[in-house]
């Protein structure tokens, strides 16, 4: 067992191929009906989101209340090109990560002067301002949307329904996290939690804090970008502006600070949890946004580092016993 | 002994979910999915509950009991669409009510229609969601292909064809305004006597009403936001333009802001609905009573149509012969729902219903209500001002 | 020269908290700053450390480089490093990673090679581990390497600090105040792991601190500042004589007897 952890943290790539053929197995054996798969494909978007949103976030401190518009931006690149040039996943995916990292640029700027609450009044007015030039844009479908988005085709296969569609969005949530961990477990992960700590003690370690929040807003945008996009070929290809607001925001924050602000499984654990208890709790629907707010409210007082926090308090504390067991010895 | 805690509850939990599918397998089973979080939101849902309760406390249907899933879909298609998948593929229900939104349930119809299940809709009326073609789509309320020219055709019908027409730039006010001027044109060829575009947030409307005023119209067209739309008809009579004028706004007029804040000028004004509140019939009346007693509100036309719509299924489900065979039962209630004709509820008309999947047979009303302020101010008061019947082609 | 200012001059609205200060400061010396509370000290490091902009007519340059307009983490690149007065440790983050992101300007790999997550990053990734591991062993803190900086005690933050501040090789080192708060045991035991330091990497130094036994203990030069000018600079023992000196600190002239006892505390 040591041997193996020893082998996957030298090749963590490994682990994302196992991770791969693991998921890749799960529906042909757990899943009984098409609404799990569907339900999936709405987790793995949202660990994407939730996992870029942790970046800038979590790891970088950056308070950012608009990312729901880059998510928006990626579904509208994606329903755009569709729409006028009838660009299939393949093609909008990729052009959908640059713009939303474009727009993430302008996300960034007001991080160099603001800070907390003021930079979330900032973002939070430029995601609004996305949503709203959307919603009155004709260009954009205005209220009606963009409906009938297609389906990408690979080897003959359409992933025109929720099972097959899984095989799309799956591998595009892998290699998002991928790169998470690769940049989070890099210098650069460490640089982006000193600027969160103390931007003027980093700077003094040489970290150009400037630069390391923009690309914290670009890379998290991406992320949400990538999602979007994905989201936007879910079948049956359906996107409006109503998707885009700051309740969904919420949630995606919500994600991010359960499963645990700045820890390198936050988003994702937040965002399994968090999108499988809403599924769980859907007959609840009177009782569902009190159960939210509440969820939010008990973890920032007793868990303020989310689920992740707490796994490795665990872990950290069971270590350091260890090693005083062997010391007392 | 924790270990053994847990594995033990998680198990009572499954045997739980098990039982609980396995004693619902006879029943039939309706889903829903529609917008339950604003007030009147919830109280939709709660007319469902309670109807159903009350069909199975009456013996169910032919014996079986119904099984009644509620989700709300917050007028999100990502929730609708999630909401519509799991009634089809998890929760295996029969037939599907919703939604709200037209945005929502747009994006429902190819799933519905890729997993068989018929859904009809309460409260959606964009016209496109029919157009799509589906064989499982049933509407209840009034097409917007029809609330869009219904103003002109009763304008032409009964107020007359001599019409003036002030607009502002707002696009939903122009688009009105436009869309009955060709209606007039195309259908009985007569032009505007007067036309004008206002100033973007423009507030003295008076000049053109003087102009309009010169023209002598029979019919006056005052297309704005809620506000302009105030001032307009409030201006119309200081310059002077007489009673029997007929004035028509666009469709704010049905928001209570217009009445209230024109006072007398909104008397004569109408606008278009499924259902009016002041319908006296007396099946429209007891059903306004019931709603005021029960739920605390006067039923507009999303409550009215909610009620058809369990008035209609119950019936088309006892004609449903359920083998236990899911997509064959599906199909029977579509073709049952299908089956419908001269359904006649508190709808201002008959809501039929064929077997093709076209907009045709699918817009089940063709008949919207027009309603007439009578008195303007808080109080103010609604009457039925006349009914306009469409050909179910009419508006393609 | 490593580090040299000409008339360095700062003003906040109308008070100059540094007044055409020049200074110089040949490789592998320890210099001490000393003066009174609010006399320019800390200024002085913000000054050159490019956390404050100079005022104009400053000049200031490090290694050869005139670091007049450089902002912060360029003069960090170059190789001065500093602390803080009030520490600005990273509190919640681990202690290695703390010292490991003073390790930044030296990582080896590209931003590219990090974000394709390339095998040799994690390898590099372990040498440096590695090599930040023994330079906590060597201040004390290897056992803590994996706790929250936020659950130190106050001397092990401060050699928290120190390490971090010398995890990026540096040429020159400043140090703010660093053994301020500590117990008497506290700063012996600090002091002595500084020099060891200063053996290992070769490094020069600049302490700011207020007791002075210290800084007539370890420092070659000692620089005194007051209300922002320079009023003197020497030896400890021809500053211990400096009238100035004295002046500035109490206000008045001394015997050797009170003299003693004020640079004995
Ligand atoms: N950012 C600032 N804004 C305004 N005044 C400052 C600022 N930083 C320092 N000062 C003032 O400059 C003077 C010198 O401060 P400082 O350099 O911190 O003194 P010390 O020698 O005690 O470290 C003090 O009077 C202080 O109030
Ligand atoms: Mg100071």
């Amino acid at each position: 067992m040591e041997k193996f952890k020893d082998i996957i943290r030298q090749y963590p790539f490994l682990g994302f191929i196992i991770a791969f053929f693991i998921l890749m197995a799960i529906p042909s054996i757990f899943f009984t009906d098409l609404y799990q798969s569907h339900l999936s494909s709405l987790i793995f978007i949202n660990i994407i989101v939730a996992a870029g949103l942790n970046i800038v976030k979590g790891y970088c401190g950056q308070v950012t209340v608009g990312h729901v518009g880059l998510y928006a931006v990626g579904s509208y690149t994606a329903g755009c090109m569709f729409m006028y040039l009838g660009a299939s996943l393949w093609i909008t995916l990729p052009v959908a990560i640059l713009v939303t990292g474009l727009f993430g640029v302008a996300f960034a700027i007001p991080s160099f002067r603001l800070e907390g609450p003021y930079l979330a009044l900032a973002t939070l007015g430029g995601g609004e301002a996305i949503r709203l030039f959307i919603e009155n844009g004709e260009f954009f479908g205005s209220t009606y949307g963009i409906s009938s988005i297609s389906q990408p085709e690979l080897f003959g296969i359409t992933f025109d329904t929720p099972d097959k569609y899984y095989y799309i969005s799956m591998p595009v949530m892998l290699i998002a996290i991928y790169f998470s961990f690769s940049v989070l477990r890099s210098s650069i992960g460490r640089a982006f939690m000193a600027v969160r700590e103390d931007p003027i003690s980093a700077a003094a370690s040489g970290i150009n804090v400037k630069k390391h929040k923009m690309l914290a807003f670009i890379l998290s945008a991406m992320f949400a970008g990538a999602a979007g996009a994905v989201y936007a070929h879910l079948p049956p290809g359906y996107i409006h502006p109503n998707n885009y607001t700051v309740i969904e925001m919420v949630t995606f924050l919500a994600m991010v600070v359960f499963g645990g602000l700045g820890h390198i499984w936050g988003g994702i654990i937040g965002a399994v949890i968090i999108t499988i208890v809403y599924d769980l709790t859907r007959p609840l629907y009177e009782y569902q946004l009190f159960i939210f707010g509440l969820t939010i409210v008990l973890t920032i007082l007793f868990m303020p580092k989310g689920i992740g926090g707490f796994i490795d308090k665990y872990f950290i504390d069971r270590r350091f016993k260890k090693k005083q067991a062997v010391a007392d010895k | 002994m924790k270990k053994i805690k847990i594995i033990f509850s998680s198990l009572v939990f499954t045997a739980s979910l098990l039982m609980s599918t396995i004693a619902q397998a006879e029943n039939i089973k309706i889903g829903v999915s529609f917008r339950m979080l604003s007030d009147v939101g919830y109280k939709h849902g709660m007319l469902i509950e309670d109807t159903v309760k009350m069909w199975n406390s009456q013996g169910g249907i032919n014996g079986k009991k119904i099984d009644l899933t509620l989700y709300n879909d917050e007028c999100k298609s990502e929730k609708g669409v999630a909401n519509a998948t799991k009634l089809a593929y998890q929760d295996k229900v029969h037939v599907i009510i919703g939604s709200s939104c037209s945005s929502v349930t747009l994006p429902m119809v190819p799933v519905i229609t890729k997993a068989g299940v018929p859904q009809i809709i309460p409260h959606s009326t964009s016209s496109k969601i029919t157009m799509t073609g589906s064989e499982y789509i049933f509407r209840v309320p009034v097409s917007s292909r029809f609330y869009k020219i219904v103003q002109g055709k009763f304008t032409a019908e009964q107020q007359g064809k001599k019409i003036a027409y002030i607009y502002v730039p707002d696009q939903a006010s122009m688009v009105f305004a436009k869309e009955m001027m060709k209606y007039m044109k195309d259908e009985y060829g007569v032009d505007p006597v007067y036309q004008v575009q206002a100033g973007e947030k423009e507030t003295d409307f008076r000049s053109f009403l003087m102009k309009a005023k010169a023209a002598n119209p029979d019919v006056i067209v005052l297309s704005g936001l809620v506000d302009e739309t105030v001032r307009m008809l409030v201006q119309s009579y200081e310059v002077g333009i007489p009673k029997s004028v007929h004035r028509v706004a666009n469709s704010v007029a049905s928001k209570v802001e217009v009445p209230t804040n024109a006072g007398k000028a909104a008397v004569g004004v109408v606008y278009s609905a499924a259902f009016a509140a002041s319908d006296t019939r007396p099946i429209a009346k007891k059903f306004v009573k019931m709603v005021k007693s029960k739920y605390g509100v006067t039923p507009g036309h999303d409550f009215s149509q909610m009620q058809d719509l369990l008035d209609m299924l119950k019936p088309a489900l006892e004609q449903v012969n359920f083998t236990g065979n899911l997509a064959a039962d599906r199909n029977a209630v579509r073709d049952s729902i299908a089956n419908i004709k001269n359904f006649t509820g508190l709808a201002s008309g008959p809501i039929s219903f064929c077997a093709a999947g076209s907009p045709e047979c699918r817009d089940g009303n063709k008949t919207p209500v027009m309603i007439k302020y009578t008195r303007g101010g808080k109080n103010w008061k609604t009457a039925v001002a006349g009914t306009v019947t469409f050909k179910p082609s009419d508006g393609l | 020269m490593l580090l040299k200012t000409k008339k360095l001059m700062k003003a906040f609205g109308g008070l100059k908290a540094i007044n055409k200060v020049d200074f110089e400061l040949p490789k592998n010396e320890i210099r001490g700053i000393i003066g009174p509370n609010g006399s320019g000290k800390s200024t002085f490091f913000n000054l050159v450390s490019g956390v404050y902009d100079p005022d104009p007519g400053s000049y200031i340059e490090f290694d050869g480089h005139d670091i007049t307009e450089e902002p912060p983490h360029k003069v960090g690149e170059l190789g001065l490093a500093r602390t803080f007065q009030l520490l600005r440790l990273y509190q919640d983050m681990s202690v290695i990673n703390n010292v490991m992101s003073g390790y930044h300007t030296l990582v080896p790999y590209r931003f590219i090679d990090a974000v394709v997550g390339r095998k040799k990053i994690w390898d590099q990734e372990k040498v440096i581990k590695e090599e930040m591991m023994d330079l906590l062993s060597f201040v004390g803190l290897a056992d803590y390497a994996e706790m929250n900086a936020s659950e130190l005690s106050g001397g092990q933050r401060r050699l928290l600090v120190l390490a971090r501040a010398i995890a990026g090789k540096p040429k020159l080192l400043m140090l703010d105040e660093p053994a301020a708060g500590l117990s008497p045991v506290n700063v012996d035991n600090l002091m002595k792991i500084l020099m060891r330091l200063k053996e290992k990497y070769g490094l020069t130094l600049i302490i700011i601190e207020h007791i002075l036994k210290v800084v007539m203990d370890t420092c070659s030069k000692v620089t005194v500042l007051d209300h922002g000018e320079k009023i003197a600079e020497g030896t400890p023992s021809q500053i211990k004589d400096d009238n100035a000196v004295i002046e500035a600190y109490l206000g008045k002239k001394m015997d050797d007897e009170e003299m003693r006892k004020a640079l004995a505390v």
